[in-house]
C-alpha cells in the first residue's frame, strides 16, 4: 500500500470518470427531445422552444456544448441546471448531504446491528436463533428496495393512525427530532438488504475463525471466552465483513436512488431521477460523477481498513 | 351495466360534498381578518419563476400572486379588471385601447405606467424570446403607450377576445427594468405588481411569499404571507395536510378525494373543469381517416365507466367536443352512447367486419394517460376493436410521439375561450395541430367568430362550428376532470378557477381557532 | 445433484423454484380470469372466495394478474443474465486465454465499468436507451457483463496451468480446440454458480426498473409495474401491493437458495 500505488489507482478512477462523462453526454446529446422542451411542456410552440433552445445554448454544436462544459468543470464551475436555472454545484452539493445522512444513518445503524447479530448465530449454530438470522438473511436479500419500503408504509404510516412519517424530510437544524423521524423508515428499507448480506458474512466467517486453531489453542490456554471472541475471533472474521462493506456501498449508492423516490428525500438519487426526466444534462453529469467518485474512494477506503486489519496485507 | 347504479350513487356523493360548500364557507357573511401565513402543498416542484415560459402546476399560482396582468380571468371564465382598470376597442375589433391603473408600484417601489407594459408585450412579441403566450397573442400588429396611463393594441385581424388573451397566465407585467437586465434572472427573482412579494426560493422545498403592502386593492392580501410547500410524496402530503401541518393541499388526487372531504372540518372543493384527455386519431391516413371508424371508436367509449373508473367519479362524461360547457358560447351535446353493436356496423360499414387492430400511445405522466388508454382498450373490445396499448416515458413521448404520430392519448388544460380552444388543436393553424383535420369552412367560422362582437351572431357562429366538430368527431374527447383542491377549517375563500391557473389569494383569509 | 437436495437450502430452493416454473409454465391457462378485464363492481377488494388475491384498483384479479406476468418475471431474469453471462464469458475466456496485452486492456476497461454503482449503471443505460422490457432486460445484461468477465477470467487463469490443459498444448491441439473442449468446460462450474444467483438479481433489478417506470410499461403484468400502479391505492387495498411485491420475493429467494446450495455442491470446501 505504497504511496505511488495509491497516485496509480487515483490516476485510473480519473481516466474512468472522464470516459464517463463523455458517454453520459454523447448518449444524452444524440436523444430526441432536450430540456427545453421539457421547460416548456404544454406550451412548446414551435417558435418558443426554438428560442428556449437558443436561450439554454443547446442550438450549438454538441462538440462546443462539450468542450464548455467540461472546460467549467476543470475550473470548478459545474455550469448551471438546465431546468432549475441554479448553479450545479448549489443543487448537486445540497442534494449530496440529505443522501449522506442517509446512507450514514443506514450503515452505522447496520454495521452495529449486523455484527453482533452474526457473531451470535456463529456462537449459536445450529439454534433456533441461526436459523432465524439466516432465515431473515435470505428473504432480507430477495426483497428489493422497493417493496420493502412498500410494505413498511402499509404497516407503519397508513393515513389512519400512522407511527411513523410517510415520506419528506425536515432539516436536521430546524427540527433534529423531525429530521430523525423521517430517516426512519427509509433507513430501514436501506438497511435491510445490508443487514442481510453482512450479518451472514460475519457468521460464515466467525464460524471459521472460531474453529480455527489460535482460537483452540486459546481456549485450551485458558483465556476467558469474552476475551476469545472479542480479541481474537472477531477482528479476524470482520475483514471479509469490510470488504462486503465496501461492495455494499456500491450497492447502497444503487438503492439510494429508489428509496429517495419512494420517501420524497430530497437527495442525490431523486435529483438523478428528476434531472433524467427533464433531461438536464449538467446535473446528470454532476450527480453520476459524483456517486462514482464516491464508490471509487470507499472501495480505496476499504482497502485501507483491511490493511490495517490484517497484518499480513500491511506487512505485504 | 351494473355499474351504472354505483356511478349514480358517487355523482350524487360528489353533487352533495360540492353544493355541501357554500354553506359551510360562512366565512363570506362573516368579516375577514388579516393576518396569518397561509401554508400550502405541493406535489410538483416549482422549478422556475420565470413568468414568460413556465407551465408548472404549482409554479401558477406563484406568477398568480406575484405579478398581475392587464386582465385576470374569474371564477366566471370571464376576463376581469386587473393593472387595466377599463379597455375598448373600436367597431371591427382591430384596435383595443387598455386604461391603466394609476398609482401602482412594484414590488421595488419604481412605478408601473404605460412603457412596462409595452416592453413586456414586445418580448413576448420577440421571436428570440421564449414566451409561452405568445401563440395567443400573435394577431399584435403594434403596441404604443399613448400616455403614463394608456396603452393602444392594434391588430392586423380583427379579434374580439384579446381581452381574454391579455388574461394568459404567462402574460403577466413585467417592469421594463427586469426585462432589460439578462432574462434568466427571472427564474428566480419576481418584480411584480401582485399582491404579494417574493421572500425565499428554495425550489428543493419551500417558496415563501410575502405581502406587498403598497397592493393596488386596499386592504388586500389579507395574508401577512404565503408559504408554498413541496411534498412529493402524496402520502405525506395527504396526511400533513389532515394533520393541520398544511392549510390548502393545492391538487388532490381521485383516489384520496373521498377520505379528505370525510374529514372533519376540511373543505373538499370539487371545480367542475374543461380539462380533457382525448384520443388523437392522425386523419391524413388509414384507417383514421374515414369518419366511420372514428365514430365506430366514440361509440365503442363507455364514458360512464371510464369517468367512475379513472376518475373516481370526479368528473363528467364529454361528448366528443372539447368545448366543456362552462365556456361562453358552449352548446348542449347530445349525449354519445355506449353501443358496441352499432360500432360493430360501423366498422364493417367502413371495411373492417372482423375489427381493427391498432397501437395506441400513452406518455406515463401524468398516469391519467396510461389509464385512459387501458381503460379503453377493455370497452372498445367489445366492438372489435383490437388496442394495443404503449406506454413510454414522458419525455421520450414529447419528442417521438407528440404531434407526429397515428394514434396516442393527449392531455389538456382548460382554454378560456372557445376561440382559444380550437385554435390551441383543430383550426388549420392551430398551435398543435395533431390531427391533420384540416377543414376550410371550419377554419372561416373560427375566423369569423374572432371578428365579431355582436354576441348574439357569435353564438350562432360557434354552434355552427361545434356542430361540425361533433360531425366529423376529429377527437375522441371521453370526459372532462374536475379540478380537486381541499383547505382547512380555518381557511376561508380558497378559490380555484376552473382554468386552475387563476387563485385570487389576496381574498383569502385565516381564521384559526 | 443428489447432494444438491441433501442441504435444507437446497430443499427450499428447489421446492420456491418448482413453484415459480409452474407458475411461469402454466400461469396464463391457469389463471381464473382474463387479468385485463376490468370488474368495475368489485374494485380494489381484498382476497375472497371470488378473487381468491382480491382485485386492483381497476378491478381486474390480482392472481390472474400474477400468474399472467409469471413467465415475463421469469424470462426476464433467465434472459438477462444468459445474455450477460454470455457476454462475459466470451470476454472473459478471450482475456483469460490471451493473456499479456489483450488481457490487460480489457481488465483495465471491466475495472472502469465496474467503478459504477449497479443500479446506477442500469438506470442510466435504460434512461438512454427509453425504457421498455427489451431495453430494461439489455440494460441489465450490460451490467451484468464486466463482473460476469472478470469471474470468467479467474476460472480461465486457474484451469489454465492444469495439466489437462498442458497436456492438449503439448499435444500440439488447436487453440479453440482447447478453449472448448478443456477449459470451457472446466471453468464453467463458477460462472454457472454465479449465473444462478445473477438471475435473482436480474429479476429484482428489473422489477425496480418497472417500479420506476423505465422497465415494463401498462397495461403489462409484470410484477414490479403491478407494484407501482397499485402505489396510489396502497392503503385502500394493501393486498395490491403486497401480492405482487412478495411474488418477487419468493422468484429471487427460489433463485438465491438454489444457487447457494449450487455452490456448496459444486464445491464442497466452502460447505459450512
Amino acid at each position: 500500500m505504497s504511496l505511488a500505488y495509491l497516485i496509480r489507482r487515483l490516476g485510473a478512477v480519473i481516466v474512468v470518470l472522464a470516459i464517463v462523462t463523455l458517454a453520459v453526454f454523447a448518449i444524452t446529446a444524440v436523444l430526441p427531445g432536450n430540456a427545453a422542451l421539457m421547460v416548456l411542456g404544454e406550451n412548446a410552440t414551435p417558435d418558443a422552444l426554438a428560442a428556449m433552445e437558443r436561450q439554454l445554448g443547446l442550438d450549438q454544436p454538441l462538440a462546443v456544448q462539450y468542450l464548455d462544459w467540461i472546460g467549467g468543470v476543470l475550473r470548478g464551475d459545474f455550469g448551471t441546471s438546465l431546468r432549475l436555472q441554479l448553479p450545479v454545484a448549489q443543487v448537486v452539493g445540497e442534494a449530496f448531504w440529505h443522501s449522506a445522512a442517509l446512507a450514514v444513518i443506514a450503515l452505522v445503524t447496520v454495521t452495529v446491528v449486523a455484527i453482533p447479530l452474526g457473531t451470535l448465530a456463529a456462537l449459536r449454530r445450529g439454534t433456533a436463533w441461526d436459523l432465524g438470522i439466516g432465515l431473515f438473511s435470505y428473504v432480507g436479500t430477495a426483497l428489493p428496495e422497493f417493496v420493502t419500503a412498500t410494505l413498511l408504509l402499509v404497516v407503519f404510516a397508513a393515513p389512519d393512525g400512522p407511527i411513523l412519517p410517510a415520506g419528506g424530510f425536515v432539516a436536521p437544524g430546524e427540527d433534529f427530532g423531525g429530521f430523525l423521524l423521517h430517516a426512519v423508515l427509509p433507513s430501514a428499507t436501506l438497511g435491510m438488504i445490508l443487514l442481510a448480506h453482512i450479518s451472514r458474512q460475519v457468521r460464515s466467517e466467525m464460524s471459521e475463525v472460531l474453529s480455527s486453531d489460535y482460537v483452540r489453542a486459546a481456549r485450551l490456554k485458558g483465556v476467558k471466552e469474552r476475551r476469545v471472541i472479542l480479541r481474537h475471533a472477531l477482528p479476524n472474521a470482520l475483514i471479509p465483513a469490510v470488504t462486503v462493506i465496501s461492495l455494499d456501498i456500491g450497492y447502497l449508492l444503487g438503492g439510494i436512488i429508489v428509496v429517495e423516490e419512494i420517501f420524497a428525500w430530497p437527495g442525490l438519487g431523486r435529483l438523478l431521477i428528476y434531472a433524467l426526466q427533464n433531461r438536464d444534462l449538467p446535473v446528470i453529469q454532476a450527480v453520476v460523477l459524483l456517486l462514482a467518485v464516491v464508490y471509487a474512494l470507499s472501495n480505496l477506503a476499504a482497502d485501507l481498513v483491511i490493511a490495517w486489519l490484517d497484518p499480513r496485507v500491511r506487512y505485504a | 351495466m351494473s355499474f351504472l347504479t354505483l356511478t349514480r350513487r358517487h355523482v350524487l356523493m360528489g353533487l352533495a360534498a360540492s353544493t355541501a360548500l357554500p354553506s359551510v364557507g360562512f366565512g363570506q357573511s362573516a368579516a375577514p381578518k388579516s393576518g396569518g401565513t397561509l401554508r400550502v402543498s405541493h406535489s410538483t416542484r416549482i422549478a422556475t419563476l420565470n413568468v414568460l415560459s413556465l407551465s408548472g402546476p404549482a409554479e401558477y399560482p406563484c406568477i398568480d400572486m406575484l405579478y398581475s396582468g392587464l386582465t385576470r380571468i374569474g371564477t366566471d371564465n370571464l376576463p376581469h379588471p386587473d393593472l387595466a382598470e377599463s379597455w375598448e376597442a373600436n367597431d371591427d375589433a382591430t384596435e383595443f385601447t387598455f386604461h391603466l391603473r394609476e398609482g401602482v408600484t412594484f414590488h421595488d417601489g419604481t412605478p408601473f405606467s404605460a412603457e412596462d407594459v409595452v416592453a413586456t408585450y414586445q418580448a413576448i412579441l420577440n421571436p428570440d424570446i421564449p414566451a409561452a403566450a405568445r401563440s395567443v397573442l400573435t394577431m399584435i400588429d403594434t403596441i404604443e403607450a399613448v400616455d403614463a396611463t394608456t396603452v393602444k393594441f392594434t391588430l392586423n385581424a380583427p379579434f374580439a377576445d384579446l381581452p381574454v388573451s391579455t388574461a394568459h397566465a404567462n402574460a403577466r407585467i413585467l417592469s421594463k427594468a427586469a426585462l432589460a437586465a439578462p432574462l434568466s434572472e427571472l427564474d428566480t427573482k419576481a418584480n411584480g405588481t401582485g399582491p404579494f412579494k417574493l421572500e425565499t426560493y428554495d425550489t428543493a422545498r419551500m417558496v415563501r411569499l410575502v405581502k406587498n403592502e403598497n397592493y393596488y386593492q386596499p386592504g388586500k392580501p389579507y395574508l401577512d404571507a404565503v408559504e408554498m410547500l413541496l411534498y412529493p410524496d402524496l402520502t405525506a402530503e395527504t396526511a400533513n395536510f389532515l394533520s393541520g401541518s398544511t392549510d390548502v393541499m393545492l391538487t388532490v388526487q381521485q383516489a384520496d378525494f373521498q377520505r379528505i372531504a370525510d374529514a372533519q372540518g376540511v373543505q373538499a372543493l370539487r371545480v367542475p373543469s374543461g380539462r380533457y384527455a382525448c384520443v388523437v386519431m392522425r386523419q391524413d391516413a388509414e384507417p383514421w381517416n374515414d369518419v366511420r371508424v372514428r365514430k365506430a371508436l366514440a361509440l365503442a367509449t363507455d364514458r360512464e365507466l371510464l369517468v367512475e373508473v379513472i376518475l373516481e367519479g370526479l368528473g363528467r362524461p364529454a361528448q366528443d367536443s372539447l368545448v366543456p360547457p362552462e365556456l361562453q358560447f358552449a352548446t348542449e351535446k347530445p349525449v354519445v352512447p355506449y353501443d358496441p353493436e352499432a360500432a360493430r356496423a360501423l366498422l364493417a360499414e367502413a371495411g373492417y367486419p372482423d375489427g381493427l387492430k391498432a397501437t395506441l400511445v400513452a406518455s406515463d405522466r401524468p398516469a391519467i394517460r396510461a389509464q385512459t388508454a387501458i381503460a379503453l382498450k377493455q370497452t372498445a373490445a367489445a366492438a372489435g376493436f383490437d388496442l394495443t396499448i404503449e406506454t413510454m416515458p414522458h419525455d421520450t413521448y414529447l419528442a417521438n410521439v407528440w404531434m407526429k404520430g397515428a394514434f396516442y392519448v393527449g392531455y389538456w388544460g382548460m382554454q378560456p375561450t372557445i376561440d382559444a380552444t380550437y385554435n390551441l388543436l383543430l383550426t388549420s393553424d392551430a398551435s398543435y395541430q395533431d390531427t391533420e383535420w384540416k377543414n376550410a369552412e371550419f377554419d372561416a367560422l373560427i375566423a369569423e367568430g374572432r371578428s365579431t362582437v355582436d354576441e348574439g351572431k357569435r353564438a350562432e357562429i360557434y354552434a355552427k362550428a361545434q356542430e361540425m366538430e361533433l360531425a366529423d368527431v376529429p377527437y375522441i374527447v371521453p370526459f372532462f376532470e374536475d379540478v380537486l383542491t381541499a383547505s382547512s377549517a380555518g381557511t376561508h375563500d380558497w378559490e380555484v378557477a376552473p382554468i386552475s391557473r387563476f387563485f385570487h389569494v389576496e381574498d383569502v383569509w385565516l381564521d384559526r381557532a | 445433484m443428489r447432494r444438491l437436495l441433501s442441504s435444507p437450502t437446497g430443499i427450499a430452493g428447489c421446492l420456491l423454484l418448482l413453484l415459480v416454473f409452474v407458475a411461469a409454465l402454466f400461469g396464463p391457462w391457469i389463471a381464473p380470469y382474463d387479468p385485463q378485464e376490468f370488474h368495475v363492481t368489485a374494485r380494489l377488494q381484498g382476497p375472497g372466495p371470488e378473487f381468491l388475491l382480491g382485485t386492483d384498483q381497476y378491478g381486474r384479479d390480482l392472481l390472474s394478474r400474477l400468474l399472467n406476468g409469471a413467465p415475463a418475471t421469469v424470462l426476464f431474469g433467465l434472459g438477462a443474465t444468459a445474455l450477460g453471462v454470455g457476454a462475459g464469458s466470451v470476454i472473459g475466456v478471450i482475456a483469460g486465454v490471451a493473456g499479456g496485452r489483450v488481457d490487460s486492456v480489457i481488465m483495465r476497461v471491466l475495472d472502469g465499468l465496474l467503478a459504477m454503482p449497479e443500479l446506477l449503471f442500469t438506470l442510466l443505460i435504460v434512461s438512454f436507451l427509453g425504457g421498455g422490457t427489451g431495453q430494461a432486460m439489455l440494460a441489465v445484461a450490460v451490467t451484468f457483463t464486466p463482473g460476469m468477465a472478470r469471474i470468467a477470467r479467474g476460472a480461465t487463469l486457474s484451469v489454465r496451468t492444469r495439466e489437462y490443459v498442458l497436456a492438449a498444448i503439448a499435444r500440439g491441439e488447436s487453440r479453440a480446440w482447447i478453449v472448448g473442449r478443456e477449459v470451457l468446460p472446466n471453468a464453467l462450474g463458477p460462472i454457472i454458480v454465479e449465473a444462478t444467483i445473477r438471475v435473482s438479481f436480474a429479476i429484482m433489478i428489473g422489477a425496480t426498473l418497472g417500479f420506476l417506470g423505465l422497465g415494463a410499461q401498462p397495461p403489462s403484468t409484470e410484477w414490479g409495474l403491478m407494484v407501482s400502479e397499485a402505489r396510489q391505492y396502497m392503503f385502500r387495498n394493501p393486498w395490491c401491493v403486497i401480492v405482487p411485491g412478495l411474488a418477487i420475493a419468493i422468484t429471487a429467494m427460489g433463485f438465491n437458495l438454489f444457487g447457494d446450495a449450487l455452490r456448496d455442491a459444486f464445491d464442497p470446501r466452502r460447505t459450512r
